[in-house]
C-alpha cells in the first residue's frame, strides 16, 4: 500500500493545496491591487511549475531540452498574445 | 519493433517517444489557444453593460470546491502513472477511475455554477465580459468533458489488454493532458476568479 503513495507525490499534493490557500490571501485581506496581483502571479507560477516537474515528468524525458524549448516558445507566444492584446486594446489606446 | 527495457514502458519504442514529444508540441499549441481566450477576457472584463460585474457574480465556495477537486484529480492520476510503472494494473485502474470521477464532479459544480449565473440574468449575450467569461470557462470545461471520454476509453483498453507499450503510452499521454488542464484551471482560478473578487 505504501509504495502506491510515494512521499514526493503526497508532499507535492499538500503543497499545491497550500498554494491555493495562500492565493486566497489576495481576496480575504484588503491588499493593494499590486500586492494582490503579486501574490496571484507567484502562487500560480509555482503551482504550474509543480505540475510540470513533479507530475508531468519533464526532466526524465530524453528530449527534455527540446521540451523546455517548446514550452518556452509556447509561453513566449502566449505572453505576447496576452500583453500585446492588452497593449493594443487597453493601455496604448486611451480615450482622452 | 525494438523495445528498450531501460526506460518506463511508455517510452520503450521509438514510436512511443515520438508520440510523447508530439503531444508536448500539441500542448504548446493549447497554451497559445488559451492565451488568446485569456487575452479576450482581460480586454473585455470591464465591459459589463447592464449586467453584473465580476465581483457581483463570483462566489468563493464553488470555486474553491472546483479547485480542490481538480487538484486532487491531478494528484490521483499522478499516482496512477506511478502504479503503472510498478506494473500494478488494479491500483492503476482504481487511480484513473478516481481521477475521472473527480473530473465529473468538477464538471457538475461548473454546470451548477453556469445555471446559477444564467438564473441571475448573466447569460453569454448579456455583456462583453460575460461572453468572454463563458467562452474561456466553456473551452476549459469542454476539454475536461473530452478528457472524461478519452480517459474512459483508455481504462477499457487497459482492462482488456493490460500493460503493453501501446496502452501505457496512451495512459501516460492522457496523464499529460489532464495535468495540463489542471494548470489552465489554476490560471482561471487565480486571474479570473480571485482577481475578480479582489
Amino acid at each position: 500500500m505504501k509504495q502506491l503513495f510515494p512521499a514526493q507525490h503526497v508532499m507535492g499534493f499538500l503543497f499545491s493545496l497550500l498554494l491555493s490557500l495562500v492565493a486566497l490571501v489576495a481576496v480575504l485581506f484588503d491588499l493593494s491591487f499590486a500586492a494582490g496581483m503579486t501574490i496571484l502571479v507567484v502562487t500560480a507560477l509555482v503551482q504550474a511549475g509543480l505540475q510540470l516537474f513533479l507530475f508531468m515528468h519533464v526532466k526524465e524525458n530524453a528530449e527534455s531540452k527540446t521540451l523546455y524549448l517548446n514550452i518556452l516558445y509556447a509561453l513566449f507566444v502566449g505572453l505576447v498574445t496576452i500583453f500585446g492584446t492588452l497593449f493594443a486594446m487597453r493601455w496604448g489606446y486611451m480615450v482622452k | 519493433m525494438k523495445i528498450d527495457h531501460s526506460v518506463p514502458m511508455e517510452y520503450s519504442t521509438d514510436e512511443n517517444k515520438m508520440k510523447i514529444l508530439g503531444f508536448w508540441i500539441f500542448l504548446g499549441a493549447e497554451i497559445a489557444l488559451f492565451s488568446t481566450l485569456f487575452a479576450v477576457y482581460f480586454t473585455l472584463q470591464g465591459n459589463t453593460n447592464v449586467g453584473p460585474t465580476a465581483s457581483d457574480l463570483f462566489h468563493l465556495s464553488p470555486v474553491m470546491i472546483e479547485t480542490i477537486l481538480l487538484l486532487s484529480s491531478s494528484f490521483t492520476i499522478g499516482l496512477g502513472v506511478h502504479a503503472m510503472r510498478l506494473g500494478l494494473k488494479k491500483p492503476m485502474m482504481t487511480f484513473f477511475g478516481i481521477t475521472l470521477v473527480l473530473g465529473a464532479a468538477f464538471l457538475g459544480v461548473e454546470v451548477y455554477e453556469f445555471v446559477t449565473y444564467v438564473g441571475e440574468g448573466a447569460t453569454i449575450q448579456t455583456s462583453g465580459f460575460l461572453s468572454a467569461l463563458f467562452t474561456l470557462l466553456g473551452t476549459h470545461g469542454l476539454h475536461v468533458t473530452f478528457g472524461l471520454l478519452w480517459g474512459g476509453s483508455i481504462l477499457l483498453q487497459i482492462k482488456k489488454r493490460g500493460f503493453t507499450p501501446e496502452t501505457t503510452n496512451k495512459s501516460f499521454i492522457f496523464s499529460l493532458y489532464w495535468h495540463f488542464l489542471d494548470v489552465v484551471w489554476i490560471f482561471i482560478f487565480s486571474f479570473v476568479y480571485l482577481k475578480g473578487l479582489m
